[in-house]
Formats: structure tokens, C-alpha cells, sequence
């Protein structure tokens, strides 16, 4: 497989909701080893797009291809077998409330992985630290942990295979700003150290601005701009003016 | 000196680790990376605890032809690497502190049980005091949920039941050509007991099991607590109103019972004990006295008290993950027949010392 190939290609995707349209024309790449952000205002169907790449909801048309696999047409053993090159980590973690921690990071590994046994337990370890927790808390269940922490745990599940891509749906949304920007910093860590593409769907300006390398805004159904950050900064559309002055607000006092 | 080759990823591991364990890998091993085509950290910390594992620390390692990604790969890998690792299975239980854990925790359920039933008086006795407080809409709701919807399940299993209780009491009736009792035996048993117990223990799997989940999944979504802080009481805008049409529907569920079981019976009666309807009908008349059927009916507002109040505290009190709610919802439904049962063996003693 071709090594430069974008990770995730998304071609003119539509998405209809009876007679609302909410992706008219969506397209775009990600390319391999970076950290894309999806923006827009509310019910512009960033989540839904999500959903629509990692093949949990078709789109009306268009097409979407993870890895060089075209989640919606590929034979399904082809997309099963993607599906374990990619970690996704949902909006509210999403973590087996019937397991401990240790034991949800290990579900994958045991799935898919065939590993020596001997090597699960520290193999889960090491997906713990990699997403900044301790191994005391492998022993928690879900409904003992922080929102924080509940977010990390969930991390450390997405990244159990070493996924070539990882998706996350609002990873700071509901953290407070020292954990939000700590957990800024591991996802660009996770980019910087593993190479892993990441594509993440935010309304946190702080991450916009600090750790993102390539911006993709939608609005009105399309791709409004799909720049790095200090590009996006500077164009001249209603919505972007707005979204960003809050920022130079703050920072004119 | 050990030469690594091509690509260590995860999905390679499970080939490679026997090899990498089955070498000799002494302190002080020179491990060389130049030909590594690929490390991903999953095999890092395989090479890692390997060595370990044969008494080699990483640290005296002689590392040699690492560079780049591999390297990057590597140390981060040793940085994050720990031996306190996590437990993937609890251990079991000792058998006694466990045994002593469920009993002590089967009294605290049934304080908890009675403090929600004096909650869930005192709610009753506001009412009283101020009837608008009761949420008519959703007491109906309650009610076309707990009754109406209901009939045609109870319906059904109370007709198997008469047809069953006259089919066997038939047989044996028939040896001795007492045919015609065979009318006393399920007038009174449908009425007197066997309604009531089916009925109520139908009606714990169905509105029982659904008030937990309901009230449960509003507490996992937080909406129990926007009824609290919007100024009203839960008590009054959930429990009341399924507590109430509970008891008012078990009831009638009974009757429905009473009528469909000995409808069942008089359908066999005909062609197998040759009872013609009419001739049930008359004897039926003369030998099941009113007070069996009062009996029955009577107890059955007292079984749904107790279904609904466990129904309710169970999801009232669930814990807040998506577990707890199925354990509660299995919960509510044992709970409820066993309470039902024992009540009903309770009533028997007490009608016998009242001579009913």
C-alpha cells in the first residue's frame, strides 16, 4: 500500500435527513502523521460525518475511504479488517460499564490481536501510560472515574490495536481548561511520537489554535475552508469572523 | 548479538514472541535495529519485557543501529514501560466475607424498601391534603400501560390456566364420579388464589420491570435530577402516579383473571366431563361463595403496592451506568414475586384465624 496515500479521503458526500440536507458536497483528505480538526456551528453534522467515515452511518452519496478502503462499498471483511487499523473514541467515552479499565483496553487486543498472554497485561499497561494513567486505575470500573480520566481510559482502548488512525468526537468538550490542554497535549504527543493520523471534531478554540496542524470549517453543508489554522484565522466569512472573535475578545480584554 | 529484521508491528507478535522468547537473551546483549524496517510500540515492549523476563535489564542493553522512528519508538516506549501492571481479572471471592456481604446488604435492602414506603406515604398524604398536586395525564398513562395494555397477556395465560386446573382436577374428579365438583374446585382456587398469584406475578414482569428501567434510565440522563432542582418532587411527578395506577389496575387485572379462567374451565367441562355451560353456570352459583372472590380481589391491591414500591425504589436508586439498570431491572422482578408469594402465604394464615 502506498505509504503517501492520505489516511482518510472524503469525496462529495451527501446526507439527507428526509427533506433536511446536512452534507451537500463534502470533500477532503487527511493525510498520514498529522492532527486535522473538523469545526462548524451546531448541526452542521461534524459528529454525523464522523460516523459517516468510520462506517457507523451511510451517507446519502458520495464516497468515503479510510486507509485506501472505501468504507461503504469495500467487501465487508475488507472493512472488518480496516476497522481494527483504526481507534475511535466516542463523545462520552463509550467504555463497557460491565468491565474494569484494564479490561476494556484489553477487548481489542483479545479480539483481534491473537497475543501471547503473557503479554496482555503489560501490553494494556503501556496503552494506560501512553494515554497519561497510572496503573492503579486498570482496577477501576467506568462509573468510578472522572470525566478526565473516563476520556484517557477511553483513549487507551482506541489506541489498544496501534491504530494508524485515530477519531475523536469532542475529546475536551466537558473537561476543565488544565485538563482539556493536557489532553491537547497527549493527542499531539500521539501524532508526534506514533505518527498516527488523527481527526478530531471540536468546539474548543483553545485546541483549534494550539495543536492542530490543518483546520477543515463546514458550514451551510460544504467544506468552507480547509486551511492551517493561522489561514482559516484570516478569511473573511461571517461565521469565521465570529467564532474566532471571541478569542481576540479575550485577548484585547 | 541479536539482529532485528523488517517490520515488528503488533499484528506480527503473536509469530513472534515464542521466538523471542524461546532465545538466549543474557545481560548485556547487543541488540541491533539497522535492518528494522518498522517498530511500533506493541512490539517495543514485547523486545522490552522479553529481556526482562530473561533477566536482562534494557538499561545495560547494548542498543546499536537504532535511529529515527524506531528509536523515537523505543525509548518512549521504556519511559512509559512499568511492572505494576494491571489486573485483568479480579480474584474470586472468599466464599463466607462473601455470603456475610449479601446478607448484610439484603437488610440494608429492606430498610431502604421501608423508608420508601414512608417517603411514599407521606406523598400520598400531601395529596390528600392538596389533590392538584396529582398528575392526572401521566396517572392515565400509567394506568393504559399498567390495565389496558395488559389484558390480553393476562387473558390469555389465566384461560391455559382454568383449562389446565379443570383438565387435571377432571381426571381425578372423574375416578370417583364427583365430575360435578371439579366447578367447586376451580371456582374457588381461580378466585381465591390462582388469579391473584398469576396475575400479579405477570404484572411484576411487566410494569414492575418497566418502572425500574424507566425511572433508571432517568436517572442515568440526570432528568430525576432536573425534576428535583426544577422545584417538584419526583415522589409526586413518578412514583405517585405508577404507585396509583398500579393499585388500581391489579385489581381489575384480577377480575378480568377470575372471569377468562373459569371461561377456560367451562370450555373443557363440556366435552370432557360432559358439564354442559348451563349446568357449570348453576353449580357455580351455588358453590363458590362471594367471599372467595372478595378474597382474592382484596389482595390483590396490596400485591401491587409492593410491586410498584420495588419497581420505583429500584430505579430510583439505581447506580448511574448502563449495568446497574439491567442488575435493578432483574432485581425488581425477583424481588416483586418473592414479595408477592410471601404476602400471599401471609393472607392465607391470616384469613384462616379470621375463619373467611
Amino acid at each position: 500500500m502506498n505509504a503517501s496515500a492520505p489516511a482518510i479521503e472524503v469525496e462529495d458526500v451527501v446526507t439527507r435527513f428526509g427533506e433536511h440536507r446536512v452534507h451537500d458536497g463534502v470533500s477532503f483528505a487527511v493525510r498520514r502523521g498529522t492532527l486535522t480538526a473538523i469545526i462548524g456551528a451546531s448541526g452542521t453534522g461534524k459528529t454525523v460525518l464522523l460516523r459517516e467515515i468510520v462506517g457507523l452511518q451511510a451517507p446519502t452519496a458520495g464516497r468515503v475511504r479510510v486507509l485506501g478502503t472505501d468504507m461503504w462499498a469495500a467487501p465487508e471483511a475488507e472493512v472488518q479488517a480496516v476497522k481494527r487499523r483504526f481507534g475511535m473514541m466516542f463523545q462520552d467515552g463509550a467504555l463497557f460499564s460491565s468491565l474494569t479499565v484494564a479490561e476494556n483496553v484489553a477487548v481489542p487486543l483479545k479480539e483481534h490481536g491473537g497475543l501471547p498472554a503473557e503479554l496482555l497485561a503489560p501490553l494494556v499497561q503501556l496503552r494506560l501510560a501512553q494515554a497519561g494513567l497510572e496503573a492503579d486505575a486498570g482496577a477501576k470500573m467506568p462509573s468510578q472515574l472522572s470525566g478526565g480520566m473516563r476520556k484517557r481510559a477511553a483513549i487507551a482502548r482506541a489506541l489498544a490495536l496501534e491504530p494508524e488512525v485515530l477519531f475523536l468526537d469532542e475529546p475536551t468538550s466537558g473537561l476543565d481548561p488544565t485538563t482539556a490542554r493536557g489532553f491537547d497535549r497527549l493527542v499531539r504527543d500521539l501524532v508526534d511520537q506514533l505518527g498516527i493520523a488523527v481527526l478530531l471534531v471540536t468546539h474548543d478554540l483553545d485546541t483549534v489554535l494550539t495543536v492542530v496542524d490543518r483546520l477543515i470549517v463546514l458550514a451551510d453543508g460544504r467544506v468552507l475552508a480547509d486551511a492551517p489554522p493561522a489561514e482559516v484565522v484570516a478569511l473573511d466569512h461571517p461565521w469565521i469572523r465570529a467564532y474566532f472573535s471571541v478569542r481576540t475578545m479575550l485577548s484585547q480584554g | 548479538m541479536l539482529h532485528l529484521h523488517g517490520a515488528w508491528r503488533l499484528a506480527a507478535l503473536p509469530a513472534l514472541w515464542p521466538r523471542l522468547r524461546a532465545l538466549p537473551l543474557a545481560p548485556g546483549i547487543a541488540v541491533d535495529g539497522s535492518a528494522l524496517a518498522e517498530l511500533d510500540s506493541a512490539a517495543a515492549l514485547a523486545l522490552l519485557w522479553a529481556l526482562q523476563q530473561a533477566g536482562a535489564d534494557p538499561e545495560r542493553v547494548d542498543w546499536r543501529g537504532f535511529d529515527g522512528a524506531p528509536a523515537r519508538v523505543l525509548l518512549d516506549t521504556a519511559r512509559r514501560q512499568s511492572h505494576r501492571v494491571p489486573q485483568l481479572a479480579l480474584p474470586p471471592r472468599p466464599a463466607l466475607p462473601a455470603l456475610g456481604k449479601e446478607v448484610l446488604s439484603l437488610g440494608h435492602l429492606l430498610r431502604g424498601h421501608l423508608a420508601f414506603f414512608g417517603q411514599t406515604c407521606a406523598a400520598f398524604g400531601a395529596l390528600l391534603l392538596r389533590p392538584r398536586l396529582l398528575r392526572v395525564k401521566e396517572l392515565f398513562a400509567q394506568i393504559q400501560h399498567c390495565l389496558v395494555e395488559a389484558i390480553p397477556v393476562v387473558a390469555l395465560v389465566t384461560l391455559l390456566i382454568g383449562v389446565t386446573i379443570a383438565y387435571l382436577l377432571g381426571l381425578q374428579a372423574e375416578k370417583y364420579g364427583a365430575n360435578i365438583f371439579v366447578v367447586d374446585g376451580v371456582g374457588i382456587g381461580m378466585t381465591r388464589e390462582f388469579a391473584p398469584i398469576i396475575v400479579a406475578v405477570i404484572v411484576a414482569g411487566r410494569s414492575g420491570a418497566a418502572f425500574t428501567a424507566q425511572l433508571g434510565a432517568m436517572r442515568l440522563t440526570e432528568e430525576i435530577d432536573a425534576i428535583r432542582t426544577l422545584g417538584l418532587s419526583p415522589a409526586q411527578v413518578l412514583v405517585v402516579p405508577r404507585v396509583l395506577a398500579l393499585v388500581l389496575a391489579l385489581p381489575l387485572l384480577v377480575f378480568v383473571g377470575d372471569v377468562v379462567g373459569i371461561l377456560g374451565a367451562m370450555l373443557v367441562a363440556d366435552p370432557m366431563l360432559g358439564i354442559t355451560p348451563a349446568t357449570f353456570l348453576e353449580r357455580l352459583r351455588g358453590a363458590l361463595s362471594l367471599d372467595h372472590v372478595w378474597v382474592g380481589l382484596g389482595k390483590a391491591p396490596v400485591f401491587a403496592l409492593a410491586i410498584a414500591l420495588i419497581g420505583c425504589r429500584m430505579g430510583m436508586t439505581v447506580g448511574r451506568d448502563t449495568r446497574a439498570v439491567g442488575l435493578a431491572t432483574t432485581s425488581t422482578v425477583v424481588q416483586s414475586i418473592v414479595a408477592v408469594i410471601l404476602l400471599d402465604a401471609a393472607f392465607a394464615v391470616l384469613f384462616q384465624h379470621l375463619g373467611i
